[in-house]
């Protein structure tokens, strides 16, 4: 199976105070195929999130080389960067990361704008992807008037609607109940299944671990296992 | 549609940000019609004045207007160059000039009628009503159309001028110029009525139809009006000429400066708007770095942060500025209105002045709003998103 993303000898500081570093990642390599689904698990401060912000070009490493689909992606100008973000990729945070002004529906056409494409197709996109996760009759409902897990589900149909190759996840089911959380596992899975899209999943979740084929252990911004 | 939700997302101080610029935007208004009629005014008056000459007495003062002698016309006649003279004579309307004065004063005036040709080929005078005044009119008055309601005058209605009684034959329409808010009377008449405003010592040893209070001077084609000013003030005693140069340079120097004090306090105003709109764009957009940093981890450019942002700082710009403009218009109004019974309308607001100051608004909303929408589109989406 081909390679989707391929990260080799990432390192990355964060300054916190005038003269105190701190070593988020430490020469941290790693490959994932098309169509995986995979787990980054380790405790907290391991380093984890730090680099699905890699990966997911949201920050750049201090050190190191990163490849999405087979192009360098870590020395690209914002302009380019920005186009992978919205096109290639799509993300799923643990707080939602809706924006609280804006309809179920809009908060997924906007991503679809962003992208490109005229409002009107856009909304009719969204339409589509809401339907399919389930959200047929919520579409035009604030963030605030869903509960968690619609919430998420919203979430996900943002990050499908301009068909990514890799979906992206910090703590996806950090802020739901079980039930919630399981129905966003299983969803998140069959999507993995039916449109062979790659996911990345950082959690703390083993529940998430279990249903991905394989899981990535970090500890002090190195993988252990 | 989503720009204006953004906007009124805190309403109360989008609202006051807005009123700052409705401030700034109504006195940009209120103060530039005031200007606008000025620069009107002497427009007309340096476009009226530039191939003639203006002749007064040569001891003129301030305070009261100087009589001069009738016989003078034809010794002005006899200097080289001119090609007509013709004496009038202008007093205030007003028997006593209230001391708050703004703007151009409602005059009177009589003239024998010795320019009126020359005249009519670059003023056609229209009239909106009735006649113009002839010369064996008696009895008789033309009105500018800004006396109409202060004089209460109509065609055929009798009108009281400094306490005499004239017959309206005429009003004339609307020029912009002086004489909206000049009466005009038989060139007969209106030297008795001048010579009755001398002093009693004076009064009886003049023959009324031997005073004028001043001239105008024609200058023959190819004649420099200037230059033949000067040669006037040599050849013939005890009057002052002024050429259409000396007229422009003492009324625009004096509108220039009226003018520059004028834009001057506007744009004070409209800066402190400006300001309140960068206050306004900083607060909101620091409250909102979580959700640029959702947008921007969702795919928009830096580009699409900015203008959304820039929307948003115009629509308040805008708002603001159309509202100002609004009640620009309804205090020019009024006060216009309220003008219209004393002969003096101060105000007009010229089709560039109401664009001029909307989209001086809407530009100023989006300089203000540069800096706090250039700081957003460059925040990081990962240090964004962390942000609570």
């Amino acid at each position: 199976m081909e390679t989707i993303i391929k990260a080799k000898n990432i390192s990355k500081k964060y300054k916190i105070g005038k003269n105190n570093f701190v070593e988020a990642l430490k020469g941290v390599s790693v490959e994932i195929k098309k169509g995986e689904m995979v787990a980054i698990m380790g405790p907290s401060g391991s380093g984890k999130s730090t680099l699905m912000h890699i990966l997911g070009c949201l920050d750049r490493p201090d050190e190191g080389e990163v490849y999405i689909d087979g192009k360098r992606v870590d020395n690209l100008k914002n302009k380019e960067i920005n186009e992978i973000r919205s096109k290639r990729l799509g993300f799923i945070f643990q707080g939602f990361n809706l924006i609280p002004t804006l309809l179920a529906i809009e908060n997924v056409s906007l991503a679809a704008e962003y992208a490109g494409a005229p409002k009107m197709k856009s909304k009719k996109l969204s339409e589509k992807v809401l339907e399919k996760v389930g959200l047929k009759d919520r579409m035009r409902h604030k963030p605030s008037e869903l509960s968690g897990g619609q919430q998420q589900r919203v979430a996900i149909a943002r990050s499908l609607i301009n068909s990514p190759v890799v979906i992206l996840g910090d703590e996806p089911t950090g802020d739901l109940d079980t039930v919630s959380s399981d129905e966003i596992i299983q969803m998140m899975r069959q999507i993995n299944k039916e449109t062979g899209t790659t996911f990345v999943l950082v959690t703390h979740n083993p529940e998430v671990a279990k249903v991905c084929d394989r899981t990535i252990n970090m500890r002090d911004g190195k993988i252990v296992s | 549609m989503r720009t204006l939700k953004n906007v009124f997302r805190k309403k109360i101080r989008a609202l006051l940000t807005i009123f700052g610029i409705v401030i700034g935007v109504f006195s940009l208004v209120v103060m530039g019609a005031m200007a606008e009629k000025m620069t009107l005014l002497v427009g007309g008056g340096t476009k009226f004045y530039k191939d003639k000459i203006t002749i007064t007495a040569g001891d003129y003062s301030s305070i009261m207007t100087s009589p001069l002698s009738i016989e003078k016309l034809d010794q002005l006649r006899k200097v080289e160059g001119v090609k007509e003279v013709s004496g009038g004579v202008t007093m205030i309307l007003d028997k006593e000039l209230s001391s708050v004065q703004m703007g151009v004063p409602a005059m009177i005036e009589g003239n024998d009628g010795k320019g009126r040709e020359l005249d009519r080929k670059d003023f056609p005078m229209i009239m909106a009503k009735g006649r113009e005044l002839r010369d064996d009119d008696i009895g008789k008055a033309v009105v500018g159309i800004d006396l109409v309601k202060k004089l209460n005058a109509d065609i055929g209605k009798k009108i009281k001028v400094r306490d005499k009684e004239f017959e309206v034959v005429g009003i004339r329409d609307k020029t912009f110029t002086i004489p909206d808010t000049t009466v005009r009377i038989p060139f007969a008449e209106s030297q008795k009525m001048f010579v009755e405003t001398l002093p009693e010592v004076l009064r009886a040893n003049i023959d009324p139809s031997k005073v004028i209070t001043g001239a105008t001077v024609y200058a023959a084609d190819g004649v420099n009006a200037d230059d033949l000013a000067k040669k006037i003030e040599s050849s013939v005693k005890g009057i002052k000429a002024t050429g259409p140069k000396k007229f422009q340079e003492q009324v625009t120097s004096a509108v220039a400066i009226f003018n520059a004090i004028i834009f001057g306090i506007a744009m004070i105003s409209l800066l402190v708007g400006g300001l309140s709109v960068i206050n306004t764009m900083t607060m909101s957009i620091s409250e909102r770095t979580r959700e640029i940093g959702i947008r921007k981890a969702i795919g928009a450019s830096n580009n699409k942060i900015i203008k959304q942002f820039l929307a948003e700082s115009a629509m308040i710009g805008l708002i603001g500025g159309s509202i100002g403009l609004f009640l620009g218009w309804v205090f020019v109004t009024i006060a216009n209105a309220a003008g219209n019974e004393s002969g003096t309308a101060l105000f007009l607001i010229t089709p560039r002045l109401a664009i001029g100051s909307v989209a001086f608004a809407a530009f100023l909303g989006i300089i203000s709003g540069l800096i706090p929408a250039w700081h957003a589109a460059r925040m990081n989406p990962v240090q964004a998103l962390r942000y609570e």
